[in-house]
């Protein structure tokens, strides 16, 4: 009942490291946590920078408790002299007093606690017998937290958040109050090395009475989540038990660690509280980085929405449809001509040349479609992320999102093929078709002249043309004149064939090409923020396991 | 003579009233209190204007007016006093004169009608027979005061209807729901006092004069606490305004106000019009999580509760016995307060906090039975001891021979311990309580929880009594003083005060001695019964007034609820209205025909299949035929226009539906819990699917049109025939915008234009193009109407309550004051 609960075995080392990982959490947490628990973490950071800061030989010990507790009657108690002023008036107390036990370096502490100069007193403990032992004691003697003063007034509150050790100076009359659990003690369960409750007006109480209380208060202390409650009964009118509490105060006063005990019991309490909201422990493990599978996928879904395939397979067609017309066979095309045109009865005549003048050459992204394929890559990323994180990654996902069609196209313009361009070869094989066709002629030519001269004899040719008047000539004209055909129909299937071969070739080249600039502009503009997002994602939750201590 | 320098007040008020009913009227309104008709139209018109008025509407309007008129009329009173005695009759009468001659101008004369209310005269104008619940006040005036006010007011049909007063004079005869006109003039009890009166109120209000009637048959003790504490002047001021520092009332008020009879039967219209707002406060249900939605609850079964465990009851029984609560902190030494007056250990006492959890009522004997048989607290159960099983609904009642009669004190839990539940039973208490009896101690007198109480004892208008307890005897008149300077600071310096002195509790009891004050103020109260009436009347008129600001309180979260539901709809509705936009913007734009679609397009022509979909006609070949050139292309064609189309809507819908959560979620209250249900941040599980669907359908639509309505010119049918699947294909890629942007840079007008253009005709074209857009409009509002429901669904699951909710409740609290 009269010492204070071993503090957890942490050096202020561990606390140090704790209070940097919740620096990155505030620095990190603006827009996934909610913003009032970032704001009370960098309260904490601040007051715990502060505290550690100013003198870590001074505990500071607020007495607080309900309006007529006794806590003025038992401060004056502790000090030995009646320091603060009691009565039977409520609200009695309206401003702290503190008493100082060792005065050296409380300076700037007490101007922290922002207590006025009036209302500081100082035993110098050297020179009392038997006091040294509250050596770098601060005691605090707090104005009420219940009374209809307090509505207006929030000193006690502000006081009893900051001091190292708070001891609660209970009374039988109002030990029960909600004032004091709901606001308080509930909340601050877990702060147990350093608080310490003092059952005061024992001497209104029988013995055996008394005992029912403090176990009665006892119960109550552990079902609000009260591990150990330290329970000290004192009469401030008659003096009894008031040197057990000076022992618990002295214990803890020479440990001189209740103030990290206080920050890190604080710690503990946000980071229950962090951990509430972002609950890390089912999260899955967070992907480092994108990997390929997903890169993959985004790319694919890219491709897609600018129609690579389509792309390719449209001037793979429109290559070997445009093709005939020049390394064709030239008889099978006017051969077509010849069929009629329903386009020209719907007077549409200049609808081919239309048709024929598509030239292709710009590639353009769906906007809708780029934006599902990001929206899948955010989506498969943040499956079990808590949902602020998902909205963080889908943003970051999606933050360039507008200016990405447009991109995309742009980029891919510059490799898109133009439906319309002829290679040489092709003109080259025109001109030899055209060749053959006119070899083709010259045999007609050839016969005809053949079987006029030499057959029908209609006439002599003259001495140099004589060999085309030769009947004799007749098979091997023909022969050459079926070779010609031949070799017509011969080139165009051929160069068909390379035509297509070179158009499936170019296709892939295309495709490989088209793919590689998405890639690239995939990861430019939409897989990097990603990263970062999920970095900072990492971070963040590895602040969340170092801050957990 | 207050009463008389009051009462000329009333006229004064009644006209302007009578002017704000009917404009006629208005011109003879004396301009005395031009404040108090400002406070009353705005406090009334919107019900009076939504109702079919009522001649009880009216007259209750009138009452209630009355009641804030009271309160001009204090602070005017010093003017009044001066000249009301003399210049109201002569203003009364001016005021008489032209309103009546106006109204029998306006009503066929009937002499009768002038002194109804212009809205109900205008209504039916044969008063004489049609209204009977008009004439059924004046032949309660006849009935009581057959030649009195009456005589100038009342009709030969009033007296026709004289058999139906059996109904009014239980409303008149009941103390609190009275009319202050009847507390008036009876408290004067001057027979040419009310005739003065008589004449005037009747031309105002015939009520009015009929209350004189009323309180002249019962004798002029005959007033209520209402009126009298409404009406007259000074201890009036003090039960308005500091919850009625009793024996100050008392006092003033023993010598005119006789006891009043315990109305053996109650108003039906009290009842009725509380059983409605009951009814009408039961059904709420606040199920949008807005600030300040749990005050709401809790104040809606607060009023629940005290209806059925307080009011209801009470409004039966009237002044039987007086239930006196004990309330206070915890440690205060209520049971011990209530164990030294019943003299047993009734209570149980101890050092444990808190220590009472269940309410003990005590009482004498004879009261026993009627505290057992439970009209007031019904509720609860009936226990013979404390016992920790009950929870919240339990009662122990015992009977102690040591308590006065018609006295019955109740011992609560705290109001402000660690465990919540106490403090809702002793709320709930203190609500059934006709007496408070505050306790407290030396160490608690500044808790904030107890001052909590204090003002809400207040503000209920409730009987007080204050004890403090526990006082150190030799710091007694310290800390006496400064309480009572907080209380006095507080308004509430008059409050009845007993000090009890810190001494030895001996078997849960303090000395005897401690309480003789307390006792022999209970024991007065005992005897007392008109003393207690007044007590029990005036919290009760203070609980029934406190509905007028409590239930309407209700009523307006209920309106901000409502507000609120329609608010999130709109952004649903916001939402998903820009989605569409956006769909159609990117249908109409030729956004829709990039990527895939156009290198299939690309494809399409280019590789020379548009051109094989015409076929030329020849006899003997089957015209129409699908094509079999290249279905692959086509198809294809037709599945990336039907991708691209969707993927617009699965986009426009997934930005709404997260729009939809960023809104609700910026809402402060309800948008978090709401946003909350899963899912809501996406479009639903199947919705890509559904939107396939839906494209898939729309094209199958399109073709049907062109099937249908795309009847080929005729030049041209008889050359060509299409293919359908095609032309709708190319349809479709020319509605979706085709060549009006950057997709089509020759300068001739779009190709699928202009082939369509040259098969169909621009009328046809144009028609169908009309029709396959709103088709499309039409197959994704419906989409979109599915997912919106999913919030509607969201927002009805939260149980939202339904809009005529408020109405009903304001309704129902002014059908309340007109049955008071």
């Amino acid at each position: 009942m009269t010492t204070v609960g071993i503090g957890t075995p942490q050096t202020r080392q561990g606390l140090g490291s704790r209070l940097a990982a919740l620096t990155r959490i505030v620095e990190l947490g603006p827009g996934r946590v909610d913003p009032k628990l970032l704001t009370e973490s960098g309260q904490l950071l601040l007051r715990a920078g502060d505290r550690l800061k100013l003198s870590s030989d001074h505990t500071v010990v607020a007495l607080a408790g309900g309006t007529g507790s006794g806590k003025s009657s038992l401060f004056n108690s502790i000090s030995g002299l009646d320091l603060s002023p009691t009565g039977v008036r409520r609200p009695t107390t309206a401003r702290t007093h503190a008493c100082v036990w060792g005065l050296e370096g409380a300076g700037p502490l007490l101007d922290w606690l922002q207590i006025q100069w009036r209302h500081r007193f100082a035993r110098a403990s050297a020179l009392d017998k038997g006091e040294s032992r509250l050596h770098g004691l601060i005691l605090l003697d707090l104005p009420d937290h219940d009374s209809i003063r307090a509505l207006t007034d929030t000193e006690a509150d502000r006081l009893i958040q900051v001091a190292d050790l708070v001891v609660w100076v209970l009374d039988p009359q109002k030990y029960a109050d909600a004032s004091t659990h709901r606001r308080y003690v509930t909340e601050l369960a877990g702060h147990d090395t350093v608080t310490v409750f003092v059952l005061n007006q024992a001497d209104r109480l029988a013995p055996e009475e008394l005992a029912e209380c403090v176990t009665d208060l006892d119960d109550l202390l552990r079902r609000e989540g009260v591990e150990n409650p330290v329970i000290v009964t004192t009469s401030a009118v008659t003096g009894k038990g008031v040197d057990n509490l000076k022992v618990v105060l002295a214990d803890t006063v020479a440990r001189r660690r209740a103030a990290i005990q206080r920050l890190e019991a604080d710690l503990d309490r946000l980071t229950r509280r962090l951990g509430k909201i972002m609950p890390d422990d089912d999260a899955p493990p967070p992907p480092a980085a994108i990997d390929d599978a997903r890169r993959i996928g985004l790319t694919d879904a890219l491709c897609d929405a600018v129609g690579v395939p389509a792309v390719g397979e449209a001037m793979e067609n429109v290559y070997g449809v445009r093709s005939v017309e020049w390394v064709g066979w030239p008889y099978a095309r006017w051969a077509k001509k010849l069929r009629p045109d329903p386009l020209s009865s719907l007077r549409l005549g200049d609808l081919k040349d239309e048709i024929r003048g598509l030239t292709g050459g710009s590639v353009s992204a769906q906007p809708a479609e780029v934006d599902n394929a990001i929206q899948a890559l955010a989506d498969g990323l943040t499956t079990g992320m808590h949902e602020a994180w998902q909205n963080g990654v889908r943003d970051a996902a999606r933050s360039r999102s507008a200016q990405l069609p447009q991109v995309l196209s742009e980029e891919l313009t510059e490799v898109a093929p133009s439906l319309d361009r002829v290679p040489a070869w092709w003109r080259l094989l025109l001109v030899w078709q055209y060749l053959l066709v006119l070899l083709f002629v010259a045999g007609l030519v050839w016969v005809g002249t053949a079987l006029a001269y030499g057959v029908f004899e209609i006439g002599t040719l003259p001495e140099s043309l004589e060999m085309f008047g030769d009947a004799a000539s007749l098979p091997w004209v023909g022969l050459m004149m079926a070779s010609v055909l031949g070799l017509g129909v011969l080139t165009a299937v051929a160069a068909r064939n390379v035509v297509v071969l070179g158009a499936a070739n170019e296709r892939e080249r295309l495709e490989r090409e088209m793919r590689r600039r998405i890639g690239s502009v995939a990861e430019g503009m939409v897989i990097e923020p990603v990263e970062r997002e999920l970095a900072r994602y990492n971070e963040f939750y590895g602040a969340m396991r170092s801050v957990r201590g | 003579m207050k009463s008389a320098a009051n009462r000329p007040a009333h006229p004064g008020d009644g006209d302007p009233r009578l002017g704000d009913a009917s404009p006629q009227a208005s011109g003879g309104a004396p301009e005395e209190h031009p404040e108090s008709l400002g406070e009353q139209t705005v406090a009334f018109r919107a019900i009076r204007d939504d109702d079919v008025v009522s001649v009880e509407d009216d007259e209750s309007v009138q009452d209630d007016e009355r009641d804030e008129s009271v309160q001009d009329d204090e602070q005017d009173e010093s003017v009044q006093d001066d000249e009301a005695s003399p210049a109201a009759p002569g203003e009364d009468g001016d005021a008489a004169a032209p309103g009546g001659g106006d109204d029998v101008a306006a009503h066929a004369g009937n002499p009768g009608d002038e002194g109804d209310e212009a809205e109900s005269s205008d209504e039916e104008p044969s008063d004489d027979d049609a209204a009977p619940e008009l004439s059924i006040r004046p032949a309660a005036a006849d009935d009581g005061d057959s030649d009195d006010g009456d005589g100038d007011a009342g009709s030969p049909g009033r007296d026709d209807e004289a058999p139906e007063l059996s109904i009014r004079p239980v409303e008149s005869g009941e103390p609190g729901e009275e009319d202050s006109g009847a507390g008036e003039s009876s408290g004067s009890g001057e027979a040419e006092l009310s005739d003065d009166d008589a004449p005037a109120d009747g031309d105002a209000n015939p009520e009015l004069s009929i209350r004189p009637a009323d309180s002249g048959e019962d004798g002029s003790g005959a007033a209520d606490d209402d009126a009298s504490s409404g009406e007259d002047a000074d201890p009036a001021e003090d039960d308005e305004d500091e919850d009625g520092f009793w024996p100050t009332a008392a006092a003033s008020d023993g010598t005119r106000v006789r006891e009043t009879p315990v109305p053996d039967e109650v108003s039906e219209a009290l009842t009725n019009a509380l059983a409605a707002l009951r009814a009408s406060v039961t059904g709420l249900s606040f199920g949008l999580d807005l600030p300040g939605v749990e005050e709401a609850r809790r104040a809606q079964a607060e009023i629940l509760t005290q209806l059925d465990d307080y009011v209801i009851p009470r409004i039966h029984m009237s002044t039987a016995p007086a239930l006196i609560v004990v309330a206070g902190s915890t440690g205060a030494g209520k049971s011990t307060l209530l164990n030294t007056l019943a003299n047993a250990r009734v209570s149980a006492t101890g050092v444990r906090r808190p220590t009472t959890a269940t309410p003990v009522l005590a009482c004498h004997p004879d009261d026993y039975e009627w505290f057992a048989k439970g009209d007031l607290l019904g509720g609860l159960e009936r226990l013979e001891a404390p016992s920790h099983k009950t929870g919240t609904d339990g009662l122990v009642l015992v009977s102690t021979e040591r308590l006065p009669q018609s006295v019955a004190l109740l011992d609560t839990p705290d109001i402000d311990s660690v465990v919540e539940t106490h403090h809702e039973i002793a709320h709930r208490m203190l609500d059934a309580a006709d007496l408070w009896i505050f306790v407290t101690t030396a160490a608690r007198y500044a808790d904030a929880p107890a001052w909590r109480l204090l003002r809400l004892a207040k503000e209920r208008g409730a009987r007080l009594a204050i004890v403090l307890s526990r006082v150190p005897p030799k710091s007694r008149e310290v800390v006496t003083k400064h309480f009572v300077r907080m209380l006095t600071e507080y308004g509430l310096g008059e409050v009845e005060r007993f000090v009890i002195n810190e001494s030895k509790v001996t078997d849960g009891m303090l000395p005897d001695h401690e309480v003789t004050e307390l006792r022999l103020w209970l024991a007065e109260l005992s005897v007392d019964d008109q003393r207690r009436t007044q007590a029990v009347q005036s919290t009760l008129t203070g609980v029934l007034d406190s509905f007028r600001t409590r239930v309407p309180a209700l009523a307006r979260h209920l309106e901000a609820q409502v507000a609120f539901r329609a608010e999130l709809r709109r952004d649903v509705d916001t939402a998903y209205a820009a989605a569409m936009v956006e769909i159609e913007e990117a249908a109409g734009n030729g956004s829709l025909l990039r990527g895939e679609v156009l290198a299939r397009w690309q494809d399409f022509t280019g590789s020379g299949d548009l051109m094989r979909t015409l076929h030329l006609r020849r006899p003997g070949r089957f015209a129409g035929k699908a094509s079999h050139q290249g279905p692959e292309r086509l198809s294809a064609l037709k599945t990336a226009l039907r991708t691209a189309l969707e993927s617009v809507i699965v986009s426009a819908a997934q930005r709404a539906s997260e729009e939809v959560v960023a809104r609700w979620l910026n809402r402060p209250g309800a948008g978090e819990t709401l946003a909350a249900t899963p899912g809501l941040g996406r479009p639903s599980e199947d919705f890509v699917r559904r939107a396939g669907r839906t494209v898939a359908a729309w094209q199958e639509h399109i073709v049907q049109l062109i099937r249908t309505e795309g009847v080929t010119k005729r030049t041209v049918a008889r050359l060509v025939s299409f293919d359908v699947e095609s032309l709708a294909l190319i349809f479709a890629i020319g509605l979706l915008g085709y060549g009006t942007t950057e997709v089509e840079a020759a300068g001739k007008g779009a190709l699928p234009q202009r082939l369509l253009h040259a098969l169909l005709g621009a009328e046809s074209l144009r028609n169908i193009a009309a029709k396959a857009r709103s088709d499309l409009r039409a197959r994704i509002g419906m989409l979109f109407d599915d997912e919106t429901s999913r919030y509607i669904h969201a927002l009805d699951s939260a149980g939202i309550p339904d809009e005529a909710a408020a109405t009903r409740l304001y309704q129902a609290t002014y059908n309340l004051e007109v049955a008071r």
